[in-house]
């Protein structure tokens, strides 16, 4: 007998809507679609490890909370993404304190012991040239680097043109090469 | 567009496996090291938090979000049935002062006929200061019976009827 249709074939923005009308696989599907990336944005930003899922759960629960604000507009992901940035903005604000700590680092698994330590090195320079950045530059060139985020898309979820996003792009690649070079 | 302005652009579309090189790009970016400067620190960036994935277990997530969703539902429900009876906790107590404030004006009335004020009643007035005890007591009984039969037989019903209709109610009583 066949099981209830599942929704991880579908869109987003059908998921969301089956979401509002109750179901609530889609927004699990939601979440497991989405959970990885946002917590790579969020770590990317210089969120710290230890209050990573924290922050993924925080950032999904405000998000469900209010997703009859989605409009469409950006995709879902990068609007969930520009939820969880503002959510550790706060957090960093309330703490006050660096945005990023590089004692914990990651070891990437692959065959190339070398070569990933270097990138893992490259990685590690690229993380905490990031935090160096102003805001906007940094979440520009993260939407861009890790979600493939055309610039119209990062104007409407960051509140800026795309002109403006494209300049804040090439100012991050401009000062993050200097810092790794 | 200038070559290094072209590949730029197309720099995070390949670091994320959504596209390739053309020979002539591989061709460039062998020779210009400003655009392999360029790549390696997209690709990084592409690549920063990939073995926290595994790390992050999204069915633990998804069941933690939906169980907090589910326990924010329910709390709204409580909040919004809490106000409620709060609104007609506060119904109640206008419809109950009306009610009491209108008999008070049909009893408390002056020698030339004049109305009283409800809210005068707390005070001593002349007019109730000439009646004697007996006459008191006739007054306060009359006051007492009205309203206690006023909350218990009106409560069922204002708690079914919506704004527009209260306010009706009101009126009426009001004259």
């Amino acid at each position: 007998m066949p099981g209830p249709p599942k929704p991880d074939t579908t869109t987003d923005p059908a998921l969301v809507a089956a979401y509002r009308s109750g179901d609530e696989r889609a927004a699990a599907e939601l979440v497991r679609r989405h959970a990885g990336p946002l917590g790579r944005f969020l770590y990317s930003l210089g969120a710290e490890r230890e209050d990573l899922d924290d922050l993924i759960q925080e950032t999904l629960f405000r998000a469900f909370r209010r997703v009859e604000s989605w409009r469409g507009g950006a995709s879902f992901r990068s609007w969930l993404l520009a939820i969880g940035s503002n959510l550790l903005r706060d957090q960093v604000r309330k703490r006050r304190g660096k945005l990023v700590s590089l004692e914990d680092r990651e070891i990437a698994d692959g065959a190339d012991p070398h070569a990933d330590l270097a990138a893992v090195e490259t990685g590690d320079r690229v993380r905490e040239g990031l935090a160096r950045l102003p805001r906007l530059q940094r979440e520009v060139f993260i939407l861009r680097a890790q979600e493939g985020s055309d610039y119209g898309e990062i104007a409407a979820v960051l509140g800026t043109t795309p002109g403006a996003a494209r300049v804040h792009y090439h100012h991050a690649v401009k000062r993050l090469k200097e810092l790794v070079r | 567009m200038s070559e290094c302005g072209w590949l730029s652009d197309r720099i995070p579309a390949v670091a994320l496996g959504r596209a390739e090189w053309t020979q002539q790009e591989v061709q460039h970016l062998s020779e210009c090291r400003a655009c392999q400067q360029e790549w390696e620190v997209v690709r990084a960036a592409s690549r920063l938090g990939e073995s926290l994935v595994p790390a992050a277990d999204p069915e633990a997530t998804a069941a933690s979000v939906l169980h907090r969703l589910r326990r924010n539902r329910e709390a709204g429900r409580r909040r919004r049935g809490a106000w409620g009876f709060a609104g007609f906790a506060a119904a109640a107590a206008v419809v109950a002062a009306l009610w009491t404030g209108g008999t008070d004006r049909q009893l408390d009335r002056g020698p030339e006929g004049a109305p009283v004020v409800a809210g005068q009643l707390a005070i001593p007035l002349p007019e109730l200061e000439i009646l004697q005890p007996a006459e008191l007591d006739s007054v306060l009984q009359m006051l007492d019976e009205p309203s206690a039969a006023a909350a218990s037989a009106d409560e069922p019903d204002l708690r079914d009827l919506n704004s527009d209709e209260l306010e009706r109610v009101l009126d009426s009583w009001e004259g």
